[in-house]
């Protein structure tokens, strides 16, 4: 049976060629199907990768009750000194608290790809707000100097926005602030922000000496609930403490999941026409060779590897396909990066990460499409009587 | 029986075949008029922007705030018409996941400036005299169950008053609707003044103005004059239009529009070869019968005529059957989605587009084949007669 | 070469040439062919294969024009028309019958049979009722509704005769018609289209290489080299 099998499937596969059109298009809607999947989830795990590698657990981010995203959180000075006496922060030899007490705006920058102006955040940071970041390193220039008009830029801006360049002099709102370093933190949120001093940030923007949020560094990622108990006792503080890392996987829930819920069906809908494309094509294929199927039952073989062979056949137009459109996206979109509105309402930069799990995904949706393109013709194939020798 | 018939009954010789092309055409205009009616609801925010509104924000940014005397003086300016001013209140209902768009506005001028919102005259009169009246959309009141007389606390995400707390108390006194159903009537607003003498910090300050022009011609003046008031104060201004304005904020979501279409490209792409190379191999597959029709006597022109018939026949059926598919399911979502993307609807000019690109399909697919039938040679079709 | 004159005569071919080139090759079929069809003949054509039987049958039925010379019909000449002109021609004048028949599989026995009517002006209730008594004449209205595929071969031959006579033509043409019929069936086919000549007047020509089916014709001719010999049939 293996060997009559074989034979059947060495035959058909070597006569795909004979129907070039209808084979070329089957491929190339399976193709076109993967490419949408595999170009959807590209960018859902782009987007997802970059906001949820962001931020440590052990660092704890305080926010005020109820503000949910940093944009919209306000901590006075006070409130600031009584968080980084909390219990369970790490502290350096000195004794003070590892934390950075933060506040940002948000600024126009003009996007490289549209020209149009969007969302960047201007992030006032404190001398500990590098130490706070894992990986964080400055990949050109140095660090701002407290109390000037320095920048440092983050990788991601640099590559999305234009005008961020080494040295030069950059006018948001009414300032002007010379670029002085960049940075990167290994493409978490962080690289698509700008930092300068907290210290001059209050003062452009009128806040006085209000903050947003605080960051500071945990003993260990437990002490956590230590952090959480005491804001909560503590009757001078309202907050939300929540581990930096819970914080951004919070954030990236929303976007990535809106990217597959409109990803998904629209693969499923294509891949239906693309199943009744590969239907067609085997169709026609068992059609055309009714008279040679019937020569094979003629001198003995079964039915059986009449199925095995009009299935191969399918399986094999739908495999080339799904690896088609993997490569396809692969070589025109991995890497590429994009933009868009994050939870903070700031431009969050990402790029598109085609994953081997989504090709595992893509490959088997594929597989699947051939398969179910394929039974009915196949099954027709083996029941193809022996009287059909004389065909026309 | 007629040539109609002809036409019918050789496109269902083989039936599955002939319901496979169709369903997969289906799905490519279900694709075009799901995506299609999506997309319009999502840019609808720039096609109701009125031509003669202009928006005037902080130069920094749209998020960033600025003085409420800029209102006063903005009126100063030659071709305004009317000031109006908003804030936004980031409000949520009970839980912070019951978002509510909500904005602190200046209630008089506001209602001038959106004049396409209407409301009947005795819940205008309560919104304008109460104070803490918040008028709240058709949309939203149907999503959250509110009507006339409600009392509810709405939360901010942002904001504080004196106290402490981020609530505030409201009565719905006027639910509005709009005259045009594209016009979103998914947000609230209520008296600024209201929430500006409870606020903790950030008092007398304004989210962004919205300036009625007395001719739609003097945009462009009327906006750099705005912009020239304030240039070189500690909040410089940027006015545009409406539409330009709402254009932008749609483009820092991404190139939604670029996504969709290649979307729609691709679903589409798959069809053409689908069907291109179906309905080829059809024609070849009855090169006999049409050589028999050409010696009965049916002319070259009307084998060509009939051929091509037969893929609009199949093109029409599937685009119509997923027309009506992406009609059904946008009524179904429309209603369950109405406070998240109003105006959502399968409009006229989708259903215009749709109807070319059958056309513009059955041509494509349908000449190579239909030429290819035209051309069959009656003694080399036949052998012999 | 006046109407009244020639009333007798369906077709004058007058020095026609017919000559395929196949490849660099030129073939000729026949040369200088000058011959007369009557009306109300039955003609068998006979002769060997490549003998140009077919080519004839073309020629007549307005598939194919000639290389050189002119045919006419009712005095009219068809060699000159154009590919648009001869179908119109052939839709009004000829009926064609073929071997295996080549009915359309997609429709109904009857449904065939109206498919010639749909090429003349007429209300859809008069083709209707042309393609019924056109059924009844072969004998086979009880069959109307049933698909090619549902029928014998005879069967069908007989739906194929219904849509040949439909349009009430002067002529038909008829190539191999009992070819891929048992002997039964083939007679039968035979006794309708002498009855159709007969009766109605119809002027047959009819390819054919089986002597037994030529014996059914009023005349036979040989082909042979594309030259005809003529033999008055022996029965």
């Amino acid at each position: 049976m293996f060997r009559q099998s074989l034979a059947v499937t060495l035959i058909n596969l070597k006569s795909i060629p004979q129907r070039p059109g209808m084979s070329i298009a089957t491929i190339i809607s399976v193709a076109l199907v993967v490419g949408v999947l595999l170009g959807f989830s590209a960018m859902a795990n782009g987007f997802r990768a970059t906001v949820q590698g962001t931020g440590s657990q052990d660092v704890a981010i305080f926010l005020r009750s109820g503000a949910q995203a940093e944009l919209n959180s306000g901590l006075s000075r006070d409130e600031v000194r009584l968080i980084e006496e909390a219990p369970g922060l790490a502290r350096d030899s000195g004794g003070e608290a590892i934390a950075s007490a933060e506040l940002y705006v948000i600024v126009d920058g003009t996007k490289r790809s549209s020209g149009t102006d969007a969302n960047i955040p201007l992030r006032g940071v404190g001398e500990d707000a590098a130490l706070l970041r894992q990986n964080f390193e400055l990949v050109e220039g140095r660090m701002f100097a407290p109390g000037s008009n320095d920048l440092v830029v983050g990788r991601s801006v640099q590559r999305e926005f234009s005008g961020f360049e080494m040295g030069e002099e950059i006018r948001l709102g009414n300032n002007n602030w010379q670029i002085v370093g960049v940075f990167s933190t290994g493409g978490t949120v962080f690289d698509s922000e700008i930092w300068a001093d907290l210290g001059v940030i209050q003062n452009l923007y009128n806040r006085g000496s209000g903050v947003q949020t605080v960051r500071a560094r945990l003993e260990n990622p437990d002490a956590i609930e230590r952090v959480r108990a005491y804001a909560e006792n503590e009757p001078r503080l309202n907050l939300d403490v929540q581990a930096e890392q819970a914080y951004y996987a919070s954030q990236a829930g929303a976007t990535s999941d809106l990217i597959m819920y409109l990803g998904w069906p629209l693969s499923i809908a294509m891949a239906i026409g693309a199943f009744a494309g590969a239907w067609n094509t085997l169709y026609s294929s068992v059609d055309r060779r009714t008279r040679e199927i019937a020569t094979l039952r003629a001198i003995g073989f079964s039915g059986f590897p009449a199925f095995v062979g009009t299935m191969a056949e399918a399986l094999m137009l739908s495999a080339i396909g799904g690896l088609v459109g993997a490569a396809a996206v692969y070589l025109l979109f991995n890497g590429v990066s994009a933009s868009t509105l994050g939870g903070s309402f700031t431009q969050i930069v990402f790029s598109f990460a085609v994953t081997p799990s989504a090709i595992i995904a893509g490959i088997v949706m594929a597989l699947v499409i051939g398969f179910l393109g394929g039974l009915v013709p196949a099954i027709r194939a083996a029941r193809v009587p022996i009287l059909a020798v004389h065909a026309d | 029986m007629n040539r109609a018939t002809l036409v019918r009954k050789s496109l269902f010789r083989k039936k599955v075949r002939a319901i496979l092309l169709i369903l997969s055409i289906a799905i490519a205009f279900f694709i075009f008029g799901a995506l299609g009616a999506f997309y319009k609801a999502f840019n609808s925010g720039v096609e109701v922007a009125a031509a003669d509104r202009l928006v005037t924000v902080n130069k920094i940014n749209f998020t960033v705030t600025m003085p409420l005397a800029y209102q006063a003086r903005v009126a100063q300016v030659e071709g305004v018409r009317n000031v109006s001013h908003a804030s936004w209140f980031g409000g949520y209902y009970q839980e912070p996941q019951n978002f509510v768009q909500t904005f602190a506005v200046d209630p008089e001028t506001y209602l001038i400036a959106y004049d396409e919102l209407t409301l009947p005259p005795e819940q205008r009169e309560a919104f304008l005299t109460d104070r803490t009246c918040l008028a709240a959309g058709r949309a939203l009141a149907n999503q959250y169950g509110w009507s006339l007389g409600d009392r509810i606390p709405l939360l901010s995400n942002i904001w504080q008053q004196q106290d402490g707390s981020s609530a505030w108390d409201f009565t719905i006194c006027a639910i509005f609707d709009a005259d045009d159903d594209a016009v979103p009537t998914n947000y609230a607003i209520f008296h600024y003044d209201y929430f500006n003498e409870t606020l903790a910090f950030n008092r007398d300050q304004l989210g962004w103005l919205i300036v009625s022009t007395t001719d739609p011609a003097l945009n462009a003046e009327v906006s750099q004059a705005i912009d020239a008031l304030f240039a070189n104060s500690p909040a410089e201004t940027e006015t545009t239009t409406e539409a330009a304005f709402t254009q932008a904020f749609l483009e820092q979501i991404g190139n939604i529009g670029l996504i969709l279409t290649s979307v729609i490209g691709a679903a589409f792409a798959t069809i053409l070869m689908i069907v291109g190379t179906t309905m080829v191999l059809a024609v070849d597959e009855r090169t006999k019968e049409i050589a028999v029709m050409k010696t009965l006597g049916f002319t070259a022109p009307s084998i060509f005529a009939m051929t091509l018939g037969e893929v609009f026949l199949l093109s029409l059926l599937g685009g119509l059957i997923g027309l009506g598919l992406a009609w059904t399911l946008v009524s179904l979502a429309a209603e369950s989605l109405a406070g998240f993307i109003p105006g959502l609807g399968i409009s006229l000019d989708i259903a215009l587009i749709a109807l070319a690109l059958m056309v513009g399909l059955a041509l494509l697919t349908g000449l190579l084949p239909a030429m290819r039938a035209m051309n069959v040679q009656i003694s080399t079709a036949l052998g012999k007669l | 070469m006046t109407e009244d004159l020639r009333q007798d005569t369906l077709y004058q071919l007058d020095h026609v040439s017919k000559s395929y080139t196949r490849g660099k090759e030129r073939v000729d079929i026949f040369t200088d062919l000058t011959m007369q069809i009557g009306r109300g003949e039955f003609i068998a054509i006979m002769g060997p294969s490549g003998s140009g039987k077919t080519t004839i049958l073309n020629l007549l039925g307005g598939i194919d024009r000639p290389s050189a010379g002119e045919i006419a019909f009712k005095g009219q000449r068809i060699d000159n028309l154009g590919q648009g002109k001869l179908a119109t021609w052939r839709a009004h004048n000829v009926g064609f019958i073929f071997q295996f028949y080549n009915l359309m599989p997609t429709l109904t026995a009857i449904e065939n049979v109206e498919l010639p009517l749909l090429l003349l002006k007429m209300s859809g209730k008069e083709r209707r009722r042309r393609a019924e008594t056109a059924l009844d004449i072969v004998g086979i209205a009880d069959r109307a509704g049933h698909k090619p595929r549902q029928l014998s071969g005879g069967q069908q031959q007989r739906v194929a005769i219904a849509r040949a006579i439909v349009a009430d033509p002067a002529v038909l043409m008829c190539d191999e018609p009992t070819g891929d019929l048992d002997r039964e069936s083939a007679n039968s086919v035979l006794e309708t289209l002498q009855l159709l000549n007969t009766e109605l007047g119809k002027t047959i020509v009819m390819v054919t290489h089986d002597p037994a089916a030529a014996s059914f014709a009023k005349k036979e001719l040989h082909l042979d080299k594309g030259r005809f010999v003529e033999r008055e049939a022996l029965a």
